[in-house]
């Protein structure tokens, strides 16, 4: 690694300081980044944005060796570089941080940020005396006061985040990658530790900032990367930017060819949700008529998914009422709704929706076990009919309803968590991130089969981050900001901007 | 160095697919091989066995002598199979069976009748059971520390109800429970096979046996599926309690004798047995098919070894070779990530 560092040109040759060309990734045949390119000079500090799933993410694991990148090459200092791991990108000096991630919360701050490999040791024993003196100067640098002894535990959110700072200079680092570091931060944090920031860029360090907040990106960051559909769609000043003009690049112009025509509801209020209130979502009231699709957006964080948990009974609320067709519904438990006619499509499939290991027939019956069985007994008939079923109506492709839903691709997998949930026949259904990581193909099925049940008469809510879908999908769209309803457009007429705007808790 | 993304393609070419087709599925020799090696390894101990003394390892009456060895563990390991279907392990069944056998004996020497003291000792297995239950289910203890405790405690209840001794000359009726045979098989190798039978119909025909199944395949989904994740974990100890008890009754009245620590020991073997067995699964789950085969090894193995002459301290040594090798064995062939 010495002979490496000799090799490299000066640090004043002017070649940036981490280059990456045409990097693309992709998992289960769908694109997360494509030939993105990233340039980061010494001593600025670059904004990365871009609506979820954009490929931020992604970008930056690849970055730091989490992932290793189906194409595309990086190149730190003028050199290629191939960081097979973490522990090797950090060797050369890139260092991302992540929220909470980052500190061991049972060690003391100077243990945090002496870790691992920068730990002062012979024979395998810590040279207490000299961790606590360089860990003290790295704080120092930092212009910070904690105490070096002290629990990562029993400090405040933006000491830990400073120590997380500290450790990545602890380990020399050359670029610094930021997600979302002021999500728990005051206002005043937030102050001290952009002084942190403006101190490092003094000091040479490329610095990758990663926030939804364009408020802090305007006030702190050099230049911006802007990332819509796993590309780079802009790379420019932030002085030549403005938040409008952000937001109409992460949004874009995009074709909506793949959602069926838009089909006329009921009047008729099925679903009344009155004030309902949970550890996030606060007071929201919100009615979906028979054979309407609701649309529920906003940014992560803003309570969207656990109003369908609050609504579905998988989270109990703090109070609130649900009302089906006027009668109080309000479910202690999923078992309840279910009964009561509510069913959820929850947001992360691999992890709630499918049990992996099983066939799809024993994953689709599973919220179906009553009604393929008597006294307690399953009957196979009945199984291998809802399975059949579920299979034709969902189309989905499959060698057989004994194959394992882990060997299917990702919307299949969704075709499986649906026909388990619809075969209960829900008057009103959630579906938090329907086609969340599926294909083009799959989704616009998805969108036809959403629609289809609406026609039927179901009520139907969707939670997405993909601000296309739910204007393409939907009739109504209401959006969340920090737990509370913060407006409500009709789908037809509304802009990606407009949902942005209330998104952001901006009013229009 | 502005790019701008294509409009009205962008979206559709980022989701482009790669990978339309359905991935192959290997069923390779090494798939076989992994699937059933535990299965050979069985008949590869019984063929050694019967090579180095084939007039005393492979007659009949050797069989059925490894069959009455092996079914008290065999009813623990089956019980011990259900818990592990849902993904917790139970750590008190040895000592369970240990209080259920000390109880009845204790019983019948206070002069109580045979179907009431077998009744009493497998309600209280079925409350250490529902004890394990309550603690992991609803206090949402761990499964390690719950079970550890009751463990402890049901031992030192066994002690208590057993005063430390040796308790052995009650009533000659409760014998043939553990000691008489029909049709040339003893007992409880009947008792054995009918709980056996009974868990495997139980996780094949029932709702409860899915929801089991469920719950030990992912909590999440299932809870997420209206199943009730606490009641059906809770359901699943009751029933290794109960068994437990039972397969303690029954070697009481094998032995003719009680102590407060006689099951013990079939604890550590009865997992090790469902470990043995979930090798046999494609999915890696604990099935009862499996966990009788890695009772039939454990028992083969003893069985052998005594013949052969090898002394119990050697036997102890090669009997967890033999546990990791087939298990380690069984992982060789797995796809890392």
């Amino acid at each position: 690694m010495d002979q490496e560092l000799a090799a490299r040109p000066s640090p004043q040759s002017g070649l940036p300081m981490l280059s990456a060309r045409g990097i693309s990734k992709h998992f289960d045949g769908v694109f997360a980044v494509r030939s993105a390119d990233l340039t980061l000079e010494r001593g600025e500090i670059h904004a990365l944005l871009g609506e979820n799933g954009a490929g931020k993410s992604t970008l930056v694991k690849i970055l730091t060796g989490v992932y290793a990148p189906d194409g595309g090459a990086v190149e730190l200092d003028g050199a290629p570089v191939e960081f097979r791991n973490v522990i090797e990108a950090q060797r050369a000096g890139v260092v991302a941080l992540y929220q909470e991630l980052s500190i061991v919360p049972n060690l003391s701050v100077a243990e945090n940020i002496m870790m691992g490999e920068n730990t002062p040791a012979r024979a395998g024993f810590v040279n207490w005396t000299k961790l606590f003196s360089v860990a003290g100067g790295h704080l120092e640098v930092l212009n910070q006061r904690i105490p070096l002894r002290r629990l990562a535990q029993d400090l405040s959110p933006v000491q830990q985040t400073m120590v997380s700072v500290a450790r990545a200079l602890a380990v020399n680092a050359r670029v610094l990658i930021l997600d979302e570091p002021t999500a728990s931060l005051t206002n005043l944090e937030i102050v001290d530790l952009f002084r942190t920031l403006r101190h490092l860029r003094a000091e040479g360090v490329a610095i990758v900032y990663v926030s939804h907040r364009l408020e802090e990106v305007f006030e702190l960051c050099d230049r911006a990367t802007i990332m819509r559909n796993g590309q780079v769609v802009a790379t420019e000043a932030v002085a030549d930017l403005t938040i409008d003009s952000v937001i109409s690049k992460m949004v874009g112009r995009r074709s909506d060819e793949i959602f069926p025509p838009r089909s006329a509801h009921e009047d008729e209020v099925v679903v009344q949700v009155e004030g309902l209130t949970g550890k996030k979502v606060r007071d929201v009231s919100l009615t979906v008529r028979r054979g309407e699709i609701l649309g529920v957006g906003g940014l992560g964080g803003s309570g969207r998914s656990e109003l369908l948990r609050l609504i579905s009974g998988a989270q109990r609320a703090q109070s609130g009422v649900i009302r089906l067709a006027g009668k109080d519904v309000t479910p202690s438990s999923i078992t309840r709704a279910l009964d009561a006619g509510i069913a959820m499509v929850p947001e992360e499939r691999r992890s709630q929706g499918v049990i992996l290991d099983q066939p799809i027939r024993e994953n689709v019956i599973l919220a179906n076990l009553l009604s393929v069985s008597s006294s307690g007994l399953v009957s196979k008939a009945r199984v291998r009919d809802l399975a059949n079923r579920g299979m034709t109506d969902l189309q989905i492709h499959a060698r057989g309803t004994g194959q394992k839903v882990g060997e299917l691709s990702g919307g299949n997998q969704q075709k499986v968590v649906l026909a388990k949930f619809l075969a209960r026949k829900p008057t009103f259904l959630l579906l938090d991130e329907p086609t969340r990581g599926i294909d083009v193909g799959t989704k616009s099925e998805i969108y036809l089969l959403i629609q289809q049940l609406a026609q039927e008469g179901a009520s139907v809510l969707v939670v997405s981050s993909e601000l296309p879908e739910l204007l393409g999908l939907c009739h109504r769209i209401v959006l969340l900001h920090e737990g509370r309803l913060a407006g409500e457009v009709a789908a037809e007429t509304a802009t990606e901007e407009q949902l942005l705007t209330y998104c952001y808790g901006r009013t229009a | 160095m502005t790019t701008n993304g294509p409009s009205s393609t962008t979206r559709v070419g980022s989701a482009e697919v790669l990978a339309a087709a359905l991935p192959d599925r290997k069923i390779g020799v090494g798939r076989i091989l992994r699937l059933s090696g535990t299965g050979i390894g069985l008949i590869l101990l019984i063929a050694i066995f019967g090579a180095l003394r084939p007039t005393v390892f492979l007659t009949v009456g050797n069989f059925v002598n490894i069959l009455e060895q092996i079914s008290i563990l065999a009813i623990i390991a089956a019980v011990q199979t259900v818990v592990m279907v849902v993904g917790d392990f139970d750590l008190s069944v040895g000592s369970t069976a240990s209080l259920g056998g000390a109880l009845t004996a204790v019983l019948l020497m206070a002069g109580w009748s045979i179907p009431l003291a077998v009744a009493v000792a497998l309600i209280v297995g079925a409350l250490v059971g529902a004890v394990n239950g309550v603690l992991v289910s609803y206090l949402k203890l761990s499964a390690f520390i719950a079970t550890l405790a009751t463990m402890t405690s049901v031992t030192g209840l066994a002690f208590i109800v057993t005063d430390g001794a040796n308790i052995f000359g009650f009533t000659k009726d409760f014998l043939p429970l553990g000691q008489g045979r029909f049709l040339g098989v003893p007992v409880p190798v009947y008792v054995a096979a009918a709980v056996s039978l009974l868990i495997w119909a139980l996780l094949r025909f029932t709702t409860i046996g899915r929801r089991w199944r469920a719950v030990g395949g992912n909590a999440e989904v299932a809870r997420l599926s209206g199943i009730r994740v606490d009641w059906v974990r809770f359901v699943a100890f009751v029933i290794a309690g109960l068994g437990s008890a039972l397969a303690g009754i029954i070697l009481v009245s094998r032995l003719a004798s009680a102590t407060a620590q006689a099951g013990d020991s079939q604890m550590m073997l009865a997992v090790a047995a469902v470990f043995l067995g979930m090798t046999m699964s494609s999915y890696g789950g604990a099935n009862i098919g499996g966990t009788l085969v890695g009772v039939a090894i454990l028992g083969v193995l003893t069985n052998g070894l005594n013949i052969v002459g090898v002394n119990t301290y050697v036997q102890q040594l090669l009997t967890g070779f033999i546990i990791v090798a087939a298990v380690g064995l069984s992982r060789l062939g797995q796809d890392r990530r």
